[in-house]
């Protein structure tokens, strides 16, 4: 019973929090048009995230399972993100970024393996 | 403050908590990669959400973006992710 208020608690912080972050993408995107967004479009705007979250965590689940995974990867979710042609390929270049970041990283932990990536870059 | 303004988004640890929270199993979890690019995604569902509904007020000469606004664009929104 109190693990089930917990989880509770937990859900409504989080749908607080995507509240906010949903008010300030809206709000930004007002300003670029010189148009204000309702508190009401703000709010449903925020409830349909929050239920498509609910959507996207089962998808993800589930690719990962079919793929005899119990951790979801960034490939479930370029697969995820198949619906629409340029989201699949914003997915992806992000995913890219992602692992850029992380090799450049490791680059300025090891300098020794410096001189064969920046080889391969030059390459690419 | 300009920079601020331009990373407006999800958390990745607000991300992970609420893709936790929904997952039907315990064991299941998700990488800091998965999490990230999901943040990412959401952004994106938001920002589409915001912009489609910017235009249908402007479509119909409105000042202001109002929640029957959102519900013209959100079958559409819908098909797309």
């Amino acid at each position: 019973m109190k693990m089930s208020v917990d989880k509770d608690e937990t859900l409504q912080r989080l749908k607080a929090a995507v509240h906010y972050t949903v008010g300030r993408l809206c709000q930004k995107t007002g300003e670029d048009h010189r148009r204000e967004f309702s508190r009401q479009v703000v709010a449903a705007i925020a409830e349909t995230t929050f239920r498509q979250c609910d959507i996207f965590a089962k998808d993800l689940e589930a690719f990962a399972r079919h793929a005899k995974r119990s951790t979801v990867t960034a490939e479930d979710v370029k697969l995820a993100a198949r619906r629409s042609t340029a989201l699949s390929i914003y997915i992806q270049n992000k995913s890219e970024e992602l692992n850029q970041e992380q090799k450049d990283l490791k680059k300025k932990n090891t300098g020794k393996r410096k001189s064969r990536e920046t080889e391969e870059e030059s390459r690419e | 403050m300009a920079e601020q303004s331009a990373e407006i988004g999800f958390k990745k640890d607000t991300v992970s908590k609420l893709l936790s929270c929904f997952f039907k199993e315990e064991k299941t979890k998700l990488s800091g990669d998965a999490a990230l690019l999901m943040a990412e995604m959401l952004k994106i569902f938001v920002q589409e959400a915001a912009v489609r509904s910017q235009k249908q007020a402007e479509s119909e000469d409105c000042d202001q973006v109002d929640i029957e606004h959102f519900e013209k664009i959100l079958p559409q929104l819908l098909l797309d992710f």
